[in-house]
């Protein structure tokens, strides 16, 4: 037996629609500790991890580890079914080949069950160890929307660069190029709207636009984005959702061939 | 020129103008057309480029005011040119051309084409004539564009360009008549932006049938059409098989042509027009290209930064049940 009821059923939503674009199916692997998700691109460069702590759920019971092999396409129809101030109730058992969706109203007065068949789904699981970053930088969530968005009318990609006196976007195509750079800012009268640069080592690295602009999908889901880097390593994109988990994305960098490294660094 | 037109004065009988129209024939074989083409041989003729073919214009022409009729030839069939005839000749002499037997070219014979096209020849000193030919590489290229030009644009744009070059050598028109390309009374309107009212333009459904002048322009086209196929040289170094047939897919031979001489890699020869759905669908029979998709390529693999993981237990339901996905 398995059940989660989420009081603030529109956090699913919002978790859905943020992963949706980068894994179709994926298996959500539920257990004493609570709910995770972890899956790839169709193309495999970039991954999502997902994790609820079971605290974030009242009852929370899961009697034997299960995992629920879903798509995200399909969970995101039924979810769209609930109303924004439902809550939601995901139930199901060993024996059957069935996930419930239970979407309650607040007054309890309506009450709507969806059932979504199970899939069976062989899935690569990577081991993401524990790593020092070269650089971790702190800031406004919809800033970052923002500046992909932004740089991605000018080119496919997008360079990245942390020194001590801040972080700079640079993105450039057919058409022309653009440039965004933040200082770091710790003096904001918000908190949520300080840009923090923690700075081991300065790095340099590109990334494809395209799944920054996928990732930034779950800016709803926190105020805050965390960017953690590190040479010729993956980037991590990490949403806090509340205290209760989080959402991260990882984006390998892209190799940039000589040539285009010639054209990048001044002679 | 002044000859030409003195003969043209006496009236031919049917007879007469077969009897010496075949005698011509005969002899100037290559003439007929060698008048069009004596500047386009071997090298030039590389059927990728558009020919312009307007011989002399007759003085008389410049004189008096002259009658203009235009028609093409070759706009439906998969093979080969679209060639556009344009002839023109004092108004006073209409009735001679009809009495010289100038009608549809669809309706004669082609050797009684080949011999209109000798008497035509004979009374340059009378009738004025061109020919505009597009190569079939021209047409694929502008129905395959990224912006298309489709036929009945391209169509419009000759005519134009053919009237303008008559224009600029001082022809006297007064009136033009063209066979209409799509609807007669938006083209006629087309035509009549383009050159202001300077002279009366007339489009009409059937004008080869109806106006010996257009009979006559359409069997220049006709002739020139026929034998650009008749002699078409290859650029491309293969030896095709068999019979090109008319070029109209519905032509038996054009068939077998286009079936016998698809090569699975380089598809079809430039004599093909590529923008025809006929060879759309006989190209799906060669090899189709697969092209890489560049984003990807350097954009590495996340798993080679990480190792594996745990692979969680598939779901009872399904293991129970020994069910498993296809390796």
């Amino acid at each position: 037996m398995f059940e989660a009821r989420l009081l603030n059923g529109s956090l699913w939503k919002k978790i859905i629609e943020s992963i949706k674009d980068v894994v179709e199916d994926a298996n959500w692997e539920c257990s004493g500790s609570g709910i995770s998700l972890q899956g790839m691109d169709s193309s495999h460069v970039a991954l999502v991890s997902l994790h609820l702590k079971s605290d974030a759920f009242d009852p929370y019971r899961c009697d034997r580890n299960i995992s629920l092999g879903l798509s995200s396409t399909n969970l995101s129809k039924i979810l769209k079914c609930s109303s924004n101030d439902d809550s939601v109730i995901i139930r199901t058992s060993e024996a059957s080949d069935n996930v419930s969706f239970i979407f309650e109203s607040s007054n309890s007065e309506k009450v709507s069950q969806f059932d979504l068949k199970l899939m069976n789904i062989d899935s690569e699981h990577l081991g993401i160890p524990d790593m020092e970053y070269d650089s971790i930088v702190k800031m406004p969530s919809n800033e970052f929307q923002r500046i992909c968005r932004d740089l991605s009318l000018l080119g496919e990609s997008v360079q990245i660069a942390c020194t001590k006196d801040g972080v700079q976007f640079t993105s450039s195509g057919s058409i022309g190029s653009g440039k965004i750079s933040l200082r770091p800012n710790i003096t904001a009268e918000n908190l949520d709207d300080t840009v923090n640069i923690e700075l081991n080592e300065a790095v340099l690295l590109t990334f494809a636009l395209r799944y920054l602009n996928f990732f930034t999908k779950a800016t709803s889901l926190a105020p805050r984005v965390i960017l953690s880097f590190k040479t010729e390593h993956p980037l991590v994109v990490e949403y806090q959702i509340q205290d209760i988990g989080y959402l991260k994305f990882y984006l390998a960098p892209k190799i940039e061939d000589d040539d285009t490294k010639q054209t990048t660094t001044p002679d | 020129m002044a000859a030409g037109y003195d003969s043209a004065e006496s009236n031919y009988t049917d007879d007469e103008c077969s009897t010496q129209g075949r005698d011509e024939l005969i002899s100037n074989q290559t003439n007929i057309l060698g008048e069009f083409y004596k500047n386009h041989r071997e090298e030039e003729y590389n059927r990728g480029h558009n020919l312009e073919l307007f011989p002399e214009s007759p003085d008389v022409t410049f004189k008096e005011s002259c009658i203009v009729g235009i028609d093409e030839a070759g706009r439906g069939p998969v093979l080969g040119p679209m060639v556009y005839g344009i002839c023109y000749c004092p108004v006073s002499k209409t009735d001679t051309l009809a009495s010289l037997g100038f009608a549809d070219s669809k309706e004669l014979k082609p050797s009684k084409r080949d011999t209109l096209m000798q008497i035509m020849i004979q009374q340059s000193g009378m009738i004025g004539r061109g020919v505009e030919v597009l190569s079939p590489n021209y047409i694929s290229n502008c129905m395959l564009a990224r912006d298309k030009i489709n036929l009945n644009v391209i169509s419009h744009n000759t005519a134009i360009r053919m009237i303008r070059r008559l224009l600029e050598r001082g022809v006297n028109i007064s009136l033009v008549l063209l066979d209409t390309v799509g609807d007669a009374k938006s083209y006629e309107k087309k035509l009549n932006k383009e050159f202001e009212g300077k002279f009366k333009i007339e489009v009409h459904i059937k004008a080869d049938s109806k106006f010996p002048i257009v009979g006559a322009a359409s069997i220049c086209a006709k002739v020139v059409r026929d034998w650009c196929l008749d002699n078409w040289v290859f650029k491309e170094n293969v030896n095709f098989t068999s019979k090109l047939g008319s070029g109209y897919t519905g032509d038996p031979n054009t068939k077998a042509w286009l079936s016998g001489n698809l090569d699975k890699v380089f598809g079809y020869p430039n004599i093909v027009r590529f923008g025809w759905s006929t060879c759309r669908k006989k190209l799906e029979k060669a090899y189709q290209v697969e092209w890489e998709d560049e984003e990807d390529n350097d954009n590495p693999k996340i798993e080679s930064f990480f190792g594996k993981g745990k692979v969680a237990k598939s779901h009872p339901f399904f293991t129970e049940r020994f069910l498993e996905n296809p390796k």
